[in-house]
């Protein structure tokens, strides 16, 4: 052999012990590639063609995790600079705008990116309700999403106050504070959160290592989770076609998994098919999802890139607990709440977030009824559709209100005078 | 039907697009961040470099390259100006645009750049690398922008808290004129005292004072003084007649008695002899010339009673403790005279004649006058007994620098709203502002209301260490007891005179020394009868009366404590040492400043009788090193040698005039 057939052996060897199927030119190779990759393998083989239309998902529960990924991404490159004490974090905001190379763009990317993630996973959630998504057998993958809600919020708030400027520091107050007026154990709650009374920089290292470090592990812990259970239920059912499962249903036994087939169910069908429909009306997941997905990443990626050059990250003054800004505004994502609380401190925070958390929990099991799943807005379910659809509404409706038009002591004003 | 298996077209196409689309857009992040524009500055600067300087200074030159800052780590302070304003330490770059230009003055080398940064003294942003964020122009959330030319002065001030810094001219007059308009008063301030407010005790003033002029005062002080003190309240004509009443029915003490005067032989021109003679005008005004430590009198005669004015001269302390006034030694009639002078000479032509007596018997008048006495503050400079202030009337000030005023403060005025513009509107029209105002109209000329700006942005609360803040110092009393303390209370010296920095400043005489300046007889001589040293300076010691016992007690006691030993040293020389020191004298050109006889100079103090006058251990050390002495004096430091000190002193010595000569 000579030296030069023994480097190509071993290249070509060593090539596939780290990609064992190589290029996939069949189908079979296709469906071997996703299964033998431990990052394919969150995907399966094959999926419904339904899935895949832009207008069905508006692929948006990937967005979400895109936004997760960038901010994991610029997240870590930020915590190089920062640091979390109230007389150097204002001072780390500074240095990453001024002298850190590309500083500016990831900082207003890691902005921008945390805006449009609490933005995208309230559109999935609105995507996943309308469609009918939350429905058996993906009731607790649904509440899993409420989970995930949730901790995007507790993401996007407790970064907030890292840059300790003037909006990270009244902001986190307001927020606090709508926090503490739980009865009972709002003080207490508010106390353990900001590990005092006030915000000072006990409060900056508990939300520096909630956001960096707390947050991030239970939400990669529930995305995990999420994405398990998307695996093994499929995406929600294409139209015209009634579910599988129903039989069962009926029965009020729990089905078994939707998508329990792999390569044996290619090469040997069992004779009890469990599948609710023909594989072979499926697509394979190579190229066909594969490459929605790399288009979709590209795009985000640009969009961030785009909107991170155009626009920076706001940084107000440094932060000074003796001057109050008139109005006070908690982030944006809690202006519909403190909207409410202008009106009654009990209800907009304690009854009304109480009451939403624990509707949207509720949700799959107080709607039972398997019908009109996979398609917008359907018929078979216009009462749960106008019922959320006022909710949403209402939700974006009173954002708007105390994002734009509230101005000092909250009193009314039009966005186009100030 | 089998789906393809293979993408679709036009899935290679978006893929073609955004791949081409985010290769264009890292590309722009990556031109962005090797075009920033402190990179484009320095390449600048690098080539005027290479234009104004020649090849060998150029290979000497500093290397200039990536972002440059100064780091002040006793107050944790960044400044990277230096990144683009790469010029300011090089006198090569004289006639460079900014921002290479060199730093103008010698500024940099009294306050060097590793010490004190930028930012401290010219404002903005310091940590920003671009212009825009430097703050060069107002920037929001950018508290401190870069201070124009006529506000810098206000950072001086921030670490300069002594009254009047040195080369800090509009922040000194500020702080002069906050200090002359009483701001202290009714606002807390750092620096200032309420000490220093002189406003007279009103307690007696119904006795003092004609209603007619309490009237026209109250309207408009101005109108009596263009220079009063008091600023102008507003006051309504109700408030105005109120307060008349009020005042006027105030008669603690009566004034002393003067029954016995004969009025009818009052001689005024008798009177305006004795004024001019015992130098009022040092302390007073009359028509536009004289002093300003005591009230202008040009209008005197309109404005306080006959019998309060013959009261206040026998004894100015009877009715007003803490006056600065002195007490001179005149008979009865001379005061008399003094008085008629005052009251027939110095009147208002135009003060209504037979004006309304006010309804100071009217009780409710009076209480209502109370009542607006209060409102407005007005015991807040005027003791009044039974009236003391428990607070300042107005809000304090001891961070007004940091202020944050907002568009709405300003109400319909139309200007930039910065704190700059704040405080000059509340100074000039304190009611143009959106909040109702009781500060009164101190009527401030433009320039005037533009320095107390500055002084007022100056009072800030900045956290430097004591190492970087120079302060004036502390000065205690100096309140002598005995009989020479009775004397310095009844003569007022301290009006005039410093010792151990308290005092006036009206003397360019402090006493701290003045037993080894001065020789006794010549002390004891110039008490009784004081004659200018100093004939080109306008104010002169007013000619008290003085018993010879007190001169000798006052001569007796400064000889004894108001020493230094340093200057009690002996001295002897011979003729021929006079003559070497006379040569020197010419040679040093002392005569284009000091007159001996009837030659030289105005500027100095008269040398003609230095003999008789000064100590010769004085005049040696003065001579080694005047500055050490005096810090503001015009005498030069000439580092005489020790001989040369001794020649000198020895000739000045010698010179006496005849009248009392004690050499040939």
């Amino acid at each position: 052999m000579t030296a030069r057939a023994y480097v190509r052996q071993t290249l070509e060897t060593g090539w596939r012990t780290v990609f064992r199927v190589g290029w996939p030119r069949t189908d079979k190779d296709r469906s071997a590639a996703m299964i033998s990759s431990f990052f394919l393998h969150v995907h399966s083989a094959k999926v419904k063609p339904n899935s895949l239309r832009a207008a069905y998902t508006f692929g948006l529960g990937l967005i979400s995790f895109y936004m997760l990924l960038v901010l994991t991404v610029t997240g870590v490159a930020l915590m190089l600079y920062y640091t979390p004490s109230p007389d150097a974090a204002y001072r780390s905001m500074k240095d990453l705008q001024f002298v850190v190379t590309f500083g500016p763009v990831l900082r207003n990317m890691h902005r921008w990116a945390a805006h449009a993630m609490v933005v995208a996973v309230f559109l999935h959630m609105c995507r996943v309700f309308f469609t009918g998504g939350y429905k058996l057998p993906r009731q607790f993958n649904w509440v899993v999403g409420v989970g995930l809600l949730i901790m995007t919020l507790g993401l996007s708030f407790t970064g907030y106050l890292l840059p300790w400027d003037q909006l990270a520091f009244w902001a986190i107050t307001v927020g606090s504070n709508i926090a503490g007026y739980a009865p009972g154990v709002g003080e207490s709650a508010k106390y353990l959160l900001l590990g005092g009374t006030v915000i000072g920089s006990g409060a900056l290292l508990r939300f520096y290592v909630l956001h960096c470090v707390i947050l991030p592990v239970a939400v990669v812990t529930l995305v995990a989770v999420h994405f398990f259970r998307v695996r093994k239920d499929g995406l929600s059912a294409p139209p015209g076609r009634a579910p599988a499962t129903t039989a069962e249903a009926a029965k009020g036994g729990f089905p078994p998994s939707a998508r329990s087939y792999g390569l044996m169910a290619l090469a040997d069908r069992p004779a009890q098919p469990v599948v609710e429909s023909d594989p072979d009306e499926e697509v394979m997941a190579w190229p066909h999802l594969l490459y929605r997905e790399l288009l979709l990443l590209l795009a985000v990626v640009v969009a961030l890139h785009v909107v991170a050059l155009l626009f920076n990250a706001p940084l107000e003054e440094l932060a000074n607990p003796t001057r109050t800004p008139n109005p006070a505004k908690a982030p944006w994502y809690f202006l519909g709440l403190q909207e409410l609380v202008h009106y009654s401190a009990f209800i907009g925070g304690v009854l009304v977030p109480g009451l939403i958390v624990l509707a949207l929990v509720l949700v799959p099991y107080l709607d039972p009824s398997p019908r009109g799943v996979g398609v917008w807005f359907s018929p078979e379910r216009r009462r749960a559709n106008w019922i959320f659809g006022v909710f949403a509404v209402v939700t974006i409706v009173l954002t708007l209100i105390g994002t734009l038009f509230r101005g000092p002591n909250w009193a009314w004003v039009w966005p186009w005078t100030g | 039907m089998r789906a393809p298996q293979t993408a679709p077209p036009w899935m290679h196409l978006a893929f073609a697009a955004l791949s081409v689309a985010f290769l264009a857009i890292f590309s722009w992040v990556l031109l962005q961040e090797s075009f920033a524009e402190w990179r484009t500055r320095q390449a600048e600067f690098l080539a005027i470099e290479r234009q104004v300087k020649d090849p060998h200074a150029l290979a000497l030159a500093a290397h200039v390259g990536g972002i440059r800052q100064i780091w002040l780590r006793d107050i944790d302070l960044v400044d990277r100006c230096t990144t683009c304003h790469l010029g300011t330490d090089d006198p090569d770059f004289q006639v460079a645009k900014q921002p290479f230009a060199t730093h103008s003055g010698t500024w940099l080398t009294t306050h060097p750049p590793d010490r004190f940064g930028c930012t401290i003294c010219h404002g903005g942003q310091g940590e920003a690398t671009n212009y825009r964020d430097a703050a060069h122009q107002p920037v929001a959330y950018w508290p401190e922008p870069v201070r124009p030319r006529e506000l810098i002065e206000a950072n001086c001030g921030v670490c300069h808290r002594e009254r009047a810094p040195a080369e800090a001219f509009l922040l000194a007059e500020g702080r002069q004129r906050i200090a002359a308009a009483g701001c202290v008063a009714c606002h807390d301030l750092p620096g200032f005292s309420p000490d220093e407010i002189q406003a007279p005790h009103l307690s007696s003033v119904g006795y003092k004072v004609r209603p007619d002029w309490v009237r026209s005062w109250l309207a408009d002080p101005k109108t009596y003084l263009p220079r009063a003190r008091m600023p102008n309240f507003r006051l309504q004509k109700q408030e105005i007649e109120d307060l008349n009443a009020f005042l006027l029915s105030q008669r603690e003490t009566a004034p002393l008695d003067s029954s016995g005067v004969d009025w009818s032989k009052a001689d005024s021109e008798h009177g305006r002899i004795l004024f001019g003679e015992a130098r009022c005008l040092s302390c007073h005004m009359v028509d536009d010339r004289g002093g300003l430590l005591g009230p202008d009198l040009s209008r005197v005669g309109s404005k306080v009673r006959r019998d309060w004015l013959f009261s206040f001269i026998k004894d100015p302390m009877h009715d007003q403790p803490d006056t600065r006034m002195l007490r001179y030694r005149f008979s009865d009639v001379e005061i008399r005279d003094v008085v008629a002078y005052l009251t027939t000479d110095l009147v208002d032509p135009e003060a209504p004649e037979n004006a309304p007596a006010a309804g100071y018997l009217d009780p409710k008048q009076v209480a209502a006058g109370r009542d607006t006495f209060v409102k407005h503050g007005c015991f807040s400079c005027h003791r009044f007994n039974g009236l003391t202030p428990t607070a300042k009337i107005g809000p304090s000030l001891m961070a007004v620098g940091n202020r944050v005023v907002e568009r709405p403060e300003f109400g319909s005025m139309n200007v930039v709203p910065t704190l700059a513009n704040w405080l000059y509107l509340k100074l000039r029209q304190p009611d143009s502002l959106a909040e109702e105002s009781r500060m009164p109209t101190f009527n401030f000329t433009e320039p005037e209301v533009a320095s107390v700006v500055v002084a007022l942005l100056s009072v800030r609360k900045a956290d430097f260490p004591a190492s970087r803040v120079t302060r004036a110092p502390s000065s205690t009393p100096y309140t002598p007891q005995g009989a020479f303390g009775a004397l310095v209370s009844r003569y007022r010296c301290l009006s005039c005179h410093q010792v151990g920095g308290s005092g006036g400043t009206l003397s360019t005489v402090p006493l701290d020394r003045i037993g080894s300046q001065l020789q006794r007889s010549y002390l004891v001589s110039y008490l009784q009868n004081p004659s200018a040293v100093r004939v080109s300076i306008e104010e002169r010691m007013p000619f008290f009366h003085m018993t010879p016992q007190e001169a000798a007690t006052i001569a007796d006691y400064v000889g004894a404590v108001l020493v230094d030993d340093s200057l009690e040293r002996p001295f002897t020389a011979d003729t021929e040492a006079a003559r070497r020191g006379e040569q020197l004298y010419r040679r040093l050109g002392c005569h284009g400043c000091h007159i001996i006889g009837a030659s030289g100079g105005y500027v100095g103090p008269d040398l003609s009788d230095t003999g008789h006058r000064l100590e010769a251990g004085w005049i040696e050390r003065w001579l080694a090193a005047p500055q050490t002495w005096k810090p503001a004096t015009l005498q030069p430091d000439y580092g005489l040698k020790a001989e040369d000190l001794r020649d000198l002193t020895a000739y000045l010595m010698t010179l006496t005039t005849s009248a009392r000569g004690r050499n040939p």
